[in-house]
């Protein structure tokens, strides 16, 4: 009753009726260092994400540019676009599918190369990331209806919701809406296990979309982005930051927001972030102040490094972190090929690779299998 | 337009004086004081001529009366006691006061003093038992309660009819009953200056800080020496006194030897004590208290007595009101505190001129470079947090320590380092005399000097206190960094009035003008405050012209100049408006500029916040410290500049490596040593084309 009444007063203003408090990073989520120390393969600016064709070849996206990428990190270039490569997939037949920001290209250079930029009557304006279902049929997350793929800050801080997830049927090019409204999509995953989940970011949930739109996994500690297969069923989930009060506690300031927004640019914001440290205009929290030249990992932070390997019944099974103080931050996307995860880490523009056997004797000891 | 008045309310309304006066210890009465005022609202809408002078003078005669003995009840409540007996004490002593008068005749002092003396007797039989040999005090009184009632009742059967039959022709003792001075009765004139006795007692002499002690906690009073046997004894015996004062006004105003005279006195009394306030546990109480109690409690009695409430009704009401006063007061005792918290932080508007975006742009004075990389590691592990360094003419470094030492390396590799002194709080700026005695600002202490043999020596800990603090700001919170005079006088800064030397991050939060500088004037051992309201005011350096300083203001990103000397003596002017940075220690260099620490860097959201003192005020109450806003302090640089304002040098560490915080630095024989708070290391670096002759501490005498 009190709760409901002190809910209902703060709905006129900024009290501290809703809570601040960020879920912890505990159980499955239970820090450790693994990203950081991951083997780095690769690294390159302008990473932006990973795919495996059936054959297992692995590529990646950076820039303008689609890159094979061989066991030993070396990166061989494979198809070049006028425009950034935003999100990346392969199709059953092994052509692959590439996401340009404001529209996705179906088997690029091919002789039936299709390009799709209006889906019922609106146009794509953030492809953030694009999953094949086993079914062959293609998963699109359509960030935002106002924000391109590089000002994703604007529609957190904006408090946008205007994300679409669509199906589009590779033989036919036939595209159908399966979900909208959402508050930023950011990967998407399908399986008979789960149904159709994406990553809805800025509720920091996934949310499914079979059936009635609702939240599958929701109080996420980060901020959940592009998923892919894991070997032996589920999934691996990138969160490209972890969550902290103090941007909950801007997102409910809204003469703060407005004039930061309209007066700073979005690199020095209060808000998530792909990458830190190298820029010492950013903004600073207090557990984040060096003391005695150490740099605290449990300090608030401005981006973080976390993948977490899910199950097939949704249960996070364990995770791996690279902490504050590390480079390997901004994890958006992950690729599983044998024993072998590629990560990558877009904060630092680098690409990590992690024997999958090594992390589960570490993390949960006689438990591997 | 609203723009405007958000600055002229942030400019005049005082926000920060709330949480301030909610701090004060006398805030404790407010409950009390509160009841007080309804019960006296609410009777005087219910009753006519409540408050005529008739009725009051006649109020405040018994309210007097009953004062002394509520003032009794709490000396020993205080004491961590309780004494029933009151009631039989102050029934014996009218009727021996009675019988002095009117079957002996005594004279007046005489049967007064008698009285007093019976009272303390009985006192004492409880104050013996309970004192020392360790009865319970709530068992012993009840005892003695009933004893001495006893005694009264046999008494009072012989000598009742003698007290009756015969009357005293004694016009002092008429006045006492009935007469008044300046219209104002005689018992409250006693009482008024009891009162006023006990409150100074209480509040200002020692043997009243030994009963607060004992009430407190009577293991640690019993450790740091104080007779507590003695003190719990005493408590009693005053009870006692002031009980058979009460008694004695109470026989000169009725002459009644009534068997019923005090019978539920011990409860009314204990009403009002605790309605005021005293906490039955012992420790906590004050003589306002206990009149604010009385009052309340007369008030009610006699105001339903007027209303012509029935008697059962009224003592209902009495019990009820007693039930709420005693909860509101023991929630607002519990929570005071909480309410300190909510209202005290209170940011002010700072609007510091924009940061302009090119401020560390490669062409810009300020350009960063990584000069500082390759310092020269002094003590890296062995010191922590060198707030400020310093030379003496043999080389050797000295530097503070967060556990309270000072520490000092050997020249010349500075490898070996010892405790120099040790001083019990955090030592931060520092320098030396011409002696090289070592003057140092030491946080929550003040001004100390190390001499050199050795001693630790209090300058001064003291300065005047401002006629409108609310907060007591004549000690000193936060000195920060100080110079010493060609006169040999000292100007030290001092952070801030508001916090504790731990607390600066909400001292920064808030961006007010909380701190000042401060004069030290040897010659006549005298502290003054020159000048206040200075946002964090930290470095300070005599100028070369040697009649003013040069002064940082850390949120206010400025260096200013003041002049203590000369035609522009009390002039203060800008020197830097708008560093892309926090200012911290300024000291001189060899070549006649200054060099100056910048602690951290601004960034534009800080800077946001700084001109949204309602999102700050928010965010400190919402978010735990570690999740506030802060500055970057995470990265540092030093700064050459001239008394012109202009930036001549810069040297970064642009990785924050060795000192990603850098509060300090000093020029000595064409090195630099560089200290930070939060480091725990210190740099030196090998200056190019400096006096390899130069010193920058020890030039001048204090004195």
């Amino acid at each position: 009753m009190l709760d409901n009444l002190m809910n209902w007063i703060g709905s006129f203003g900024n009290t501290r009726s809703k809570s601040l408090s960020v879920p912890v990073f505990d159980g499955a989520l239970k820090p450790n260092n693994l990203l950081e120390e991951a083997e780095i393969l690769v690294e390159q600016p302008g990473l932006n994400d990973l795919a495996r064709r059936d054959d297992g070849q692995i590529f990646t996206a950076s820039a303008n540019t689609l890159y094979a990428l061989s066991k030993d990190g070396a990166l061989t270039e494979t198809m070049t676009f006028d425009r950034v490569i935003s999100a990346l997939a392969f199709m059953a037949d092994g052509r692959p599918v590439v996401g340009l920001g404001d529209r996705i290209v179906l088997a690029p250079g091919s002789a039936d190369e299709r390009v799709v930029d209006t889906v019922k009557g609106r146009k794509l304006v953030a492809v953030t990331a694009i999953y094949r279902q086993p079914d062959g049929g293609l998963l699109v997350c359509d960030g935002s209806d106002r924000h391109g793929v590089d000002d994703w800050a604007w529609d957190l801080m904006g408090k946008n919701s205007g994300a679409r997830l669509i199906r589009i049927d590779p033989a036919s090019g036939d595209a159908t809406v399966l979900a909208s409204g959402m508050a930023y999509a950011f990967g998407a995953y399908d399986s008979t296990e789960t149904g159709i989940l994406v990553s809805e970011s800025w509720k920091h949930c996934l949310t499914s979309v079979t059936g009635k739109k609702k939240p599958a996994v929701d109080r996420l500690a980060g901020y959940p982005s592009r998923m892919s297969l894991a070997q032996g069923g589920g999934f691996w989930l990138s969160l490209f930051c972890s969550r902290t009060q103090l941007v909950e506690f801007v997102l409910k300031e809204h003469d703060f927001r407005q004039e930061m927004m309209a007066t700073i640019e979005p690199a020095y914001w209060i808000s998530p972030s792909f990458g830190s440290g190298q820029d010492f205009l950013e903004p600073l929290q207090g557990g984040g102040v060096k003391q005695m030249g150490v740099l605290k990992p449990w300090a608030p932070p401005r981006s973080y490094g976390l993948v977490v390997r899910f199950d097939a019944n949704l249960v996070p099974l364990y995770s791996m972190h690279s902490r504050v103080g590390g480079r390997n931050h901004g994890i958006c996307a992950t690729v599983q090929d044998g024993d072998t995860l590629y990560a990558l880490s877009k904060g630092s523009g680098r690409i990590l690779k992690l024997s999958v056997h090594t992390v589960e004797t570490t993390l949960l000891g006689g438990a591997a299998q | 337009m609203s723009q405007t008045l958000k600055k002229l309310r942030y400019k005049y309304w005082p926000d920060h004086i709330f949480g301030e006066i909610l701090q004060k210890p006398w805030m404790e009465t407010a409950v009390p004081l509160i009841v007080l005022i309804f019960t006296i609202v609410f009777f005087s809408a219910q009753i006519d001529n409540f408050i005529s002078a008739n009725n009051l003078s006649d109020n405040f005669r018994q309210a007097a009366e009953l004062g002394f003995v509520v003032l009794g009840i709490s000396l020993v409540l205080i004491v961590g006691g309780i004494d029933l007996s009151v009631a039989s004490i102050f029934a014996l002593c009218n009727l021996l006061v009675l019988y002095c008068m009117h079957v002996w005749q005594m004279p007046l002092i005489g049967a007064v003093s008698v009285t007093l003396l019976l009272g303390a007797a009985l006192g004492a039989i409880n104050g013996i038992l309970i004192g020392y040999f360790r009865m319970r005090a709530f068992l012993t009184t009840m005892v003695t309660l009933i004893v001495f009632k006893a005694i009264h009742d046999l008494l009072n059967v012989k000598v009742a009819v003698a007290i009756s039959s015969n009357f005293p022709d004694s016009p002092a003792w008429d006045r006492m009953g009935y007469g008044a001075i300046l219209s104002i009765p005689t018992v409250v004139w006693a009482f008024g200056i009891l009162a006023i006795f006990t409150h100074i007692f209480l509040t200002r002499l020692r043997y009243g800080w030994w009963l607060l002690a004992v009430g407190g906690n009577r293991r640690s009073a019993y450790n740091t020496g104080l007779p507590v046997n003695r003190i719990v004894a005493l408590s009693y015996v005053a009870s006692g006194v002031l009980t058979a004062a009460s008694a004695i006004f109470y026989a000169a105003r009725l002459a009644s030897p009534g068997a019923d005279t005090g019978k539920g006195l011990e409860i009314t009394v204990l009403t009002a004590a605790i309605l005021g306030g005293i906490r039955l546990g012992g420790g906590k109480g004050s003589v306002m208290k206990a009149i604010l109690g009385t009052l309340i409690i007369l008030l009610i009695t006699n105001g339903l007595l007027r209303m012509a409430t029935p008697a059962g009704t009224s003592r209902i009401i009495l019990a009820t009101i007693l039930l709420l006063a005693a909860t509101l007061d023991i929630r607002w005792f519990k929570n005071r505190h909480k309410a300190v918290q909510e209202l005290y932080v209170s940011p002010a508007l700072l609007e510091l001129p924009g940061l302009s975006k090119d401020a560390t742009s490669p062409d810009s004075d300020y350009a960063p470079n990584e000069r500082l990389h390759d310092v020269e590691i002094i003590g890296l592990g062995q010191v922590e947090a060198p707030e400020d360094v310093v030379l003496d003419e043999d080389d050797n470094l000295y530097c503070g320590s967060r556990h309270g030492d000072i520490i000092r390396f050997f020249a010349p590799d500075y490898k070996r380092h010892e405790v120099y002194a040790r001083i019990g709080g955090q030592p931060l700026g520092m320098t030396f005399d011409a002696e090289y005695n070592l003057y140092v600002c030491v946080g929550g202490m003040g001004l100390y000097r190390v001499t050199r043999d050795r001693k630790v020596e209090l300058v001064t800990d003291e300065t005047n206190r401002h006629f409108l603090s609310i907060i007591d700001d004549s000690r000193l919170r936060l000195a920060d960094d100080l110079d010493i005079l060609p006169d040999g006088r000292i100007l030290f800064s001092e952070a801030t009035v508001r916090y504790e030397m731990h607390e600066w991050p909400t001292d920064a939060l808030e961006g007010r003008g909380n701190g000042r500088i401060i004069m030290y004037d040897p010659k006549q051992n005298k502290t003054t405050t020159v000048l206040r309201n200075l946002i964090f005011p930290n470095g300070i350096v005599v100028a070369s012209d040697k009649q003013s300083i040069l002064f940082a203001e850390s949120w206010n990103c400025t260096i200013k100049r003041y002049w203590f000397e000369g035609p522009k003596k009390g002039k203060v002017e800008m020197v830097i408006p708008n560093l892309p940075g926090y200012p911290d220690n300024i000291n001189r260099a060899s070549d006649g500029n200054y060099w100056l620490a910048i602690m951290g860097m601004r960034s534009q959201v800080f800077d946001l916040s700084m001109r949204k003192p309602g999102f700050r005020r928010r965010m400190s109450k919402q978010l735990p410290g570690d999740e506030w806003l802060a500055p970057n302090i995470n990265i540092g640089c030093i700064v050459k500049f001239n008394e012109a304002g202009e930036i001549l040098d810069v040297l970064w560490d642009r990785q924050g490596i060795n000192h990603p915080m850098i509060t300090s630095m000093r020029e000595h024989k064409g090195y630099l040593y560089i200290g930070g708070i939060t480091n725990n290391r210190i740099g030196r670096l090998k200056l190019d084309d400096a006096d390899e002759t130069y010193v920058s501490s020890g030039k001048y005498h204090v004195g």
